[in-house]
């Protein structure tokens, strides 16, 4: 299933993904090699995270030019998916941590998640359509 | 909701492939709407209505109202 509004998220998600992981790459070695100050690492450490911000405008825009109704609907209900377990999990370890049974959890590994999820979400959805098609 | 799609495209000898490329859909939505898995919307469906130039309710059953 592979839309022109598809492909145009794949490209743009792609240009996006290569940016952030040069970031990543480029933040990691600066900070070995010349030990920034607080105010510098901070500044490097938010413009490192801008990318992220760009996957879900780049999400955004899909949602928005995806003219297959049916298609749109499919990624909102994995989204939807993603974001209820996201919260849940979430919600759950933060109980743990007022309980004292979990330490310090990074919050940064919430968008892998949710991302993560999201995927899931979409493979089970497709192999429900996928099963139909097979019975219809 | 119930729909005679499956039928009106067989009566065309249409495949399903072959009814998504002239509602510019894919081919899962027309299967997702054939087995009525997934409603379409007003504007889709007054598209499948005017591509088999019957009315609405002839294509698409009124869950409201008993057959």
């Amino acid at each position: 299933m592979h839309t022109e509004a598809a492909k145009r998220y794949v490209r743009r998600f792609s240009v996006v993904t290569t940016l952030y992981i040069a970031l990543v790459a480029g933040n990691a070695a600066l900070d070995r090699l010349i030990h920034p100050a607080p105010l510098t690492a901070g500044l490097m450490a938010v413009l490192t995270a801008l990318p992220i911000a760009g996957m879900l405008m780049v999400l955004g825009l899909y949602l928005r030019e995806e003219t297959d109704e049916f298609v749109r609907d499919r990624i909102v209900t994995s989204m939807l998916i993603a974001t209820g377990v996201l919260l849940s999990v979430a919600s759950v370890i933060g109980m743990l941590q007022f309980a004292g049974l979990v330490g310090t959890v990074k919050v940064f590994m919430a968008f892998p998640l949710w991302c993560a999820v999201w995927g899931v979400a979409q493979m089970l959805l497709n192999w429900r359509d996928r099963r139909s098609d097979g019975i219809a | 909701m119930k729909n005679r799609l499956r039928v009106l495209r067989a009566e065309r000898g249409w495949s399903q492939q072959d009814l998504a490329e002239r509602l510019e859909v894919s081919r899962q939505s027309v299967n997702a709407i054939e087995t009525g898995r997934y409603d379409p919307s007003l504007p889709l469906a007054f598209r499948i209505a005017d591509l088999f130039e019957l009315p609405i309710e002839q294509i698409f059953q009124n869950p409201f109202k008993e057959d």
